[in-house]
């Protein structure tokens, strides 16, 4: 599409701009070929690479290029992700796709690591007929990405709904190249705290992921600490990729020795699994709370797996969910969710199975990560509706900013605009009851200070 | 009586000189390398230092801290930095790359410090920080550790390859030296017998090849047997030899 435009548009400077783009082209080919760049079949059936001159609305597709965590420690949450949203795109394109178009996606598979993410971008921007970038999956991967959108302004890529609270796709200098659905991290933390400190439980400390995800989290706990003229009890990090089975002793220690009222965890479910595992069985007995991108299902899981008394351990959790219980089945979306994953129950990518060595995924009937997808897939077709029978990068922003008061059917109403790149605001906080989280109603009862 | 006692003082020696060629190499060679090494570390870390205050700047005003962390993240994957932290100008620790947490002795350090440290952390390691100010200080430092070990490992590797060559030039050099002492032992030991044999006989000799040799060997051999009273002195000589009276 983009090609087409500025060969039209900008006529004699335009071969100047193709050999160039040949150039840079042939650049982000060479990258793109890098060992670790993973193409996954796409579940919608296989899009064809087209000519650069080509647009999805010649092919009666509208492709969105995905790079999430299909395989590593938290395949859980691309995986999830993923069959949210194609409950959503399978019930489209059984009924007729956006405008004629079929929904298809196109998927690549970065573990979770920045230096694949990135290969996977410059590869599904390089590819035309990728419309959009949909779906990603973690801070420090889209913080590493972001750039690339700048760099290649003007091919008019956007990314939407990432999976991920963090600052650097809300604010400048990147903000204006993505679109959010959910609430920030410094909303989630902030609410986290501000719980915390009502029912007086003041001395906060941290457990993060070491990186730019972990950071984002750590800097909402701190400002919103601040807020109330208070410092952070202590802080614990872990490593990326860190697996259940590793031992959290270390940074149990660290925190316990600050004596904090509660812990706020920033990381994925692996780790923040066995942060809560130990927490518990070295004595650590103060609230211990996750934040969305945790993958709330598969923490559960991991920490109720083999154990005859699990709620000894889970008892501490708290969660904080961008996105409504899926038990709430009094609003629509969730009703439709719950419908169209029963009807379709997405199998996880192609090839996956072979990515992870034949480990098979056990899928969760819902989850809040399924949810989230379903939701980013129900706005994502609201806006390429909005465009009309020719689809076309440019108008794309324009498309997003006419969503105002949209009904989405979580109870909160989604508007756009120039300054406003992020959906929803709302946070909602659950805790485990059995094998799922329930929405938390009443902190003081559960969490107060004995 | 064998001729090679007259070589084993020479081999010794010319042993010794290898040994001793190869240890002043060795003791040269780890003062250059860590030295030079050293201080190609600590300009290494002092530019990234720099670098990443530099970078730090637009970040740090922005009070975007994922991107700050996701910045010395990038860093800290180039081969022997281990850890980077970025204090802010009250002392506050801003982003840094320590697990599981960040080690008392840093937390105890003064953040603004710049110039180069030696540090010893329990559980860690042993590392050179260097500091950098950004804005000059007034946005912050930052700080970068260069594991000396890794360090230590660089020189051994490259003082070790270099010991490695001259080993060989040794073994190769002491062989050669063993090969020629034998080579030159060979024919004296042929003209020691010929001259025992001649004493031992009165100028009668079984073997005589030796006389037949060109070489000063065989000249010795027909001066011998001449002072025996028997055959001419060698031609060359003959000028200054006199037939006794």
């Amino acid at each position: 599409m983009t090609g087409c435009r500025v060969g039209k548009d900008e006529g004699a400077v335009g071969s100047r701009l193709v050999t160039r783009r040949s150039l840079i082209r042939s650049g982000l080919a060479a990258l793109a070929a890098a060992p670790w760049a993973r193409p996954l079949a796409a579940a919608t059936g296989p899009a064809r690479n087209r000519g650069p001159n080509s647009g999805p609305a010649q092919e009666g597709e509208i492709v969105l290029g995905v790079s999430a965590a299909f395989s590593g420690p938290s395949r859980g949450l691309g995986t999830e992700l993923y069959r949210g949203s194609m409950a959503w795109f399978h019930h489209v394109n059984d009924n007729g796709g956006v405008n004629g178009r079929r929904i298809v996606l196109r998927l690549t598979d970065d573990g979770y690591q920045p230096d694949p993410c990135v290969a996977n971008t410059i590869q599904l921007m390089q590819d035309e007929s990728v419309f959009l970038l949909f779906g990603y999956v973690g801070t420090p991967t889209v913080t590493r990405v972001l750039p690339l959108l700048k760099r290649f302004r003007e091919r008019q890529v956007y990314l939407f709904f990432p999976f991920t609270g963090a600052e650097p796709q809300r604010e400048p200098p990147y903000g204006e190249f993505a679109f959010n659905l959910r609430a920030s991290y410094r909303q989630e933390t902030a609410g986290l705290v501000d719980n915390f400190v009502r029912i007086g439980r003041r001395r906060v400390a941290v457990f993060y992921q070491n990186d730019a995800y972990g950071r984002s989290g750590w800097a909402g706990v701190r400002e919103a600490l601040a807020a109330h003229g208070e410092t952070m009890a202590g802080e614990a990090t872990y490593m990326r990729g860190t697996q259940f089975d590793a031992s959290m002793r270390a940074q149990v220690e660290i925190l316990q020795a600050q004596s904090p009222d509660a812990v706020i965890c920033i990381g994925a479910y692996q780790a923040c699994a066995a942060f809560a595992r130990d927490a518990a069985d070295l004595g650590l007995h103060v609230p211990v709370a996750n934040v969305s991108f945790v993958g709330s299902e598969n923490l559960l899981a991991l920490m109720r797996e083999g154990r005859a008394d699990p709620e000894s351990h889970t008892r501490f959790l708290v969660n904080s969910q961008v996105v409504p219980s899926y038990e709430d089945t009094s609003l629509a979306a969730v009703r439709e969710y719950h419908e169209l994953m029963e009807r379709y129950d997405p199998l996880p990518p192609e090839n996956v199975e072979r990515i992870t060595r034949g480990e098979v995924y056990e899928r969760f009937p819902q989850s809040f990560v399924s949810l989230e997808g379903f939701l980013n897939a129900k706005l994502i077709t609201e806006i390429l509706a909005r465009m009309g029978d020719e689809p076309d990068r440019s108008r794309l922003e324009e498309a997003v900013f006419a969503v105002r008061d949209y009904d989405l059917g979580v109870g909160e109403r989604v508007s756009f605009g120039p300054d406003r790149r992020q959906g929803l605001d709302q946070v909602y906080y659950t805790v485990p009851e059995g094998d799922r989280f329930v929405p938390l109603d009443d902190w003081e009862s559960r969490f107060a200070m004995s | 009586m064998r001729v090679h006692k007259l070589f084993r003082r020479l081999r010794f020696g010319v042993f010794a000189l290898f040994a001793l060629v190869v240890l002043s190499i060795f003791l040269l060679s780890i003062r250059t390398v860590s030295s030079e090494l050293e201080t190609e570390y600590v300009s290494n870390s002092a530019n990234i230092a720099r670098n990443i205050a530099d970078a730090s700047v637009d970040i740090l005003l922005n009070r975007n801290l994922a991107t700050l962390q996701s910045l010395i993240d990038q860093f800290v994957e180039i081969e022997s930095i281990r850890y980077i932290y970025i204090v802010s100008d009250t002392g506050e620790f801003l982003a840094h790359t320590f697990v599981p947490g960040i080690p008392e002795e840093i937390l105890a350090s003064d953040p603004s410090l710049t110039d180069p440290v030696e540090r010893s952390l329990p559980g860690l390691g042993e590392f050179v920080e260097v500091g950098s100010p950004i804005l000059s200080g007034v946005a912050g430092t930052v700080h970068v550790g260069m594991d000396t070990e890794a360090l230590a490992l660089k020189i051994q590797r490259a003082v070790g390859q270099q010991i490695y060559l001259l080993c060989i030039i040794l073994v190769v050099g002491v062989l050669a030296l063993i090969w020629i002492v034998k080579a030159t032992a060979k024919p004296l030991e042929e003209l020691l017998t010929y001259v025992v044999e001649l004493a031992r006989n009165g100028g009668e000799v079984s073997d005589d090849g030796v006389l037949a040799r060109k070489d000063e060997i065989g000249d010795m051999a027909r001066l011998m047997r001449h002072a025996a009273g028997q055959g001419s002195p060698p031609a060359q000589w003959r000028a200054r030899v006199k037939r006794p009276r």
